[in-house]
């Protein structure tokens, strides 16, 4: 796992107070500034309209930004904007252009359009759809393809030759899960052959297994950066704790060791630092002795907790109340 | 250069992959545009005269590039927009330019048959001969590629994709209607034969007329202005497709 600081020779890409707006006043991307460190995959995480897409786009040239300024191996790209897309390999949210082509037919396309050589494209291209267990779609026309399987394409064209920086839009949208796991193995293979990876995504339980370190971006800015362990670390209390009530049981007063704690209808979750275990176990085993809880559990803080947590506030809370007028209609 | 010349080949064949089970349309489509055009105009006329038969055979290749360029493409363009394909072709590493080059060469290629069967239409079923000069080949390749860098600016320079839709529409209409293609400018109003000495559509079709004919056509003129318009197109693409959100 990195640490946080990183030599400055090791950094492939950076960005710098980089602000970008499409309607004036509105910035989609507020005074972000990123680094993405050689041969690490890096996470951007965060809701729908974040500005994750954006801040890829000015990357790789179809945007540029308001100011602030983005560099890749120090050369400037908001100024060549052509560096970034020799030095950039991307698979984009939308669609790719493949019909009418077969998947090694797209795959092998872009592989020399990225400088491969012929011989070495075909046999990456093979290797790719065989690792994904495509090899009877090798060479099918893309048009009867699922879209889990143009996805996959996708992949295949940003890997077949990467760039330096491979870019990954949510790049495991409608892929079945036994291939999300094959697609984890290339990307993690990506960089043992030398690239680095910025992964987009808003699916944060995949993230946190897969990236070294990640940004968690909402509405425009970057509200935490690190690895999910120091971002889990971050203010001690790295423990979640959940307990149910048992129906029409009324909730006790909540001991002031249990943190940020939510009571959605009957369930009640909140934080706690790890010295705090023993007497929360208690606490519990005591109203599930009095009839009060059903059940409980107690465990480490997950990624999804400190995003929730940065950026859930108005999606939890509303979630919540909903829940609680559900449960109220149904008791 | 040799790395340009690959990303355009490369380029060429996606383009002509993707398109290559609609390519057969196309050409059916061209074909009837070139029948109804030559034989379906001519029962507009009580009598067809040589010079009418030659006005009508000559103005159908002007008429098929001008569909091509000016709607085949912004709509094709525009349907690209929508569905975000462009921003995938802009972020690969083959300069923007080249890869217009590499879909204006597929345009002309899939023009080229309709071009050449509306002339021999045209003169076997008016009877008449083709006086072909070489000069007819940079002529077809200048109208083809203005339509298309036209083309390429309205479906870029369209706030939205769907306006690039409705003013290829309208263009089309008055092109096939308005414009001295298939028959001499004297016959229009003095207005607008005067607009139609600055727009490109009359001087298309006196190339193919002075380059296929013996009507008297000032072909140097005719080169010159729709070459204008020609590099007019090309630069506004070229601007456009530059450009960043």
């Amino acid at each position: 796992m990195r640490v946080v600081e990183h030599g400055v020779e090791d950094i492939v890409l950076r960005a710098e107070n980089l602000c970008k707006s499409y309607v004036k006043g509105v910035l989609v991307n507020d005074h972000i500034s990123l680094s993405l460190s050689r041969g690490e995959i890096f996470g951007l995480l965060g809701p729908n309209g974040a500005g994750k897409t954006t801040l890829v786009s000015q990357i790789i040239g179809l945007a540029k930004p308001d100011s602030g300024s983005i560099t890749i191996d120090g050369v400037d790209i908001v100024a060549s904007p052509g560096y970034a897309r020799q030095a950039c390999s991307l698979q984009a949210q939308t669609q790719v252009p493949i019909n009418g082509l077969t998947a090694k037919q797209a795959i092998e396309l872009v592989g020399s359009v990225r400088g491969g050589d012929s011989r070495s494209v075909r046999e990456r291209a093979r290797d790719l759809l065989k690792h994904f267990e495509m090899e009877e779609w090798a060479n099918k026309s893309a048009e009867t393809f699922s879209g889990g399987m143009r996805r996959l394409v996708a992949f295949c064209m940003a890997a077949v030759v990467p760039g330096r920086i491979v870019i990954l839009d949510e790049p495991t949208n409608d892929i079945d899960p036994l291939r999300r796991r094959l697609l984890w193995q290339q990307v993690r293979n990506l960089v043992t052959m030398g690239s680095t990876v910025l992964l987009v995504t808003h699916n944060v339980m995949e993230a946190e297994r897969a990236v070294d370190r990640l940004a968690i971006m909402d509405q425009g800015k970057v509200v935490g950066v690190g690895t999910p362990g120091s971002l889990k670390e971050n203010g001690g209390e790295n423990m979640r704790f959940e307990l149910i009530l048992e129906p029409r049981a009324e909730l006790p007063k909540i001991p002031e060791f249990l943190q940020h704690a939510v009571v959605t209808g009957r369930r009640l979750i909140s934080r706690l630092k790890e010295s705090d275990i023993a007497p929360t176990i208690q606490w519990a085993r005591s109203l599930k002795e009095k009839g009060i809880a059903e059940e409980y559990s107690v465990g480490p803080i997950t990624l999804e907790d400190v995003y929730l947590k940065l950026v859930g506030h108005g999606v939890a809370q509303e979630t919540m109340e909903k829940e609680a007028d559900h449960d109220e209609v149904a008791s | 250069m040799t790395r340009l010349l690959r990303s355009y080949g490369l380029m060429l064949k996606w383009q002509a992959l993707r398109d290559k089970t609609i390519l057969p349309l196309y050409l059916v489509a061209e074909l009837m545009i070139a029948v109804g055009f030559i034989i379906g105009i001519g029962f507009f006329y009580p009598e067809i005269t040589p010079n009418t038969a030659k006005y009508l055979t000559t103005g159908a290749p002007t008429i098929i590039l001008l569909m091509v360029g000016l709607v085949l493409v912004p709509q094709i363009v525009a349907t690209s927009r929508t569905e975000g394909t462009f921003d995938y072709i802009w972020s690969l590493p083959v300069p923007r330019m080249v890869y217009v080059a590499a879909d204006a060469t597929m345009w002309i290629l899939v023009s080229l048959p309709g071009v050449i069967l509306s002339l021999i239409l045209g003169s076997a079923y008016y009877h008449f001969g083709l006086q072909i000069n070489l000069l007819v080949i940079p002529a077809i390749f200048l109208i083809a590629m203005t339509g298309i860098f036209l083309g390429y600016s309205i479906a870029h320079g369209a706030p939205k994709p769907q306006m690039a839709q409705l003013v290829t529409q309208i263009t089309i209409f008055a092109i096939m209607f308005f414009s001295p293609i298939i028959y001499p400018t004297e016959q229009l109003p003095d207005w607008l034969a005067a607009v139609h000495r600055v727009l490109p559509i009359k001087y298309m079709a006196d190339l193919s007329r002075g380059t296929l004919t013996d009507l008297n056509v000032n072909l140097g003129l005719a080169f010159g202005v729709v070459g204008g318009w020609c590099l007019l197109g090309l630069a506004v693409t070229s601007v456009l497709i530059r450009r960043r959100r």
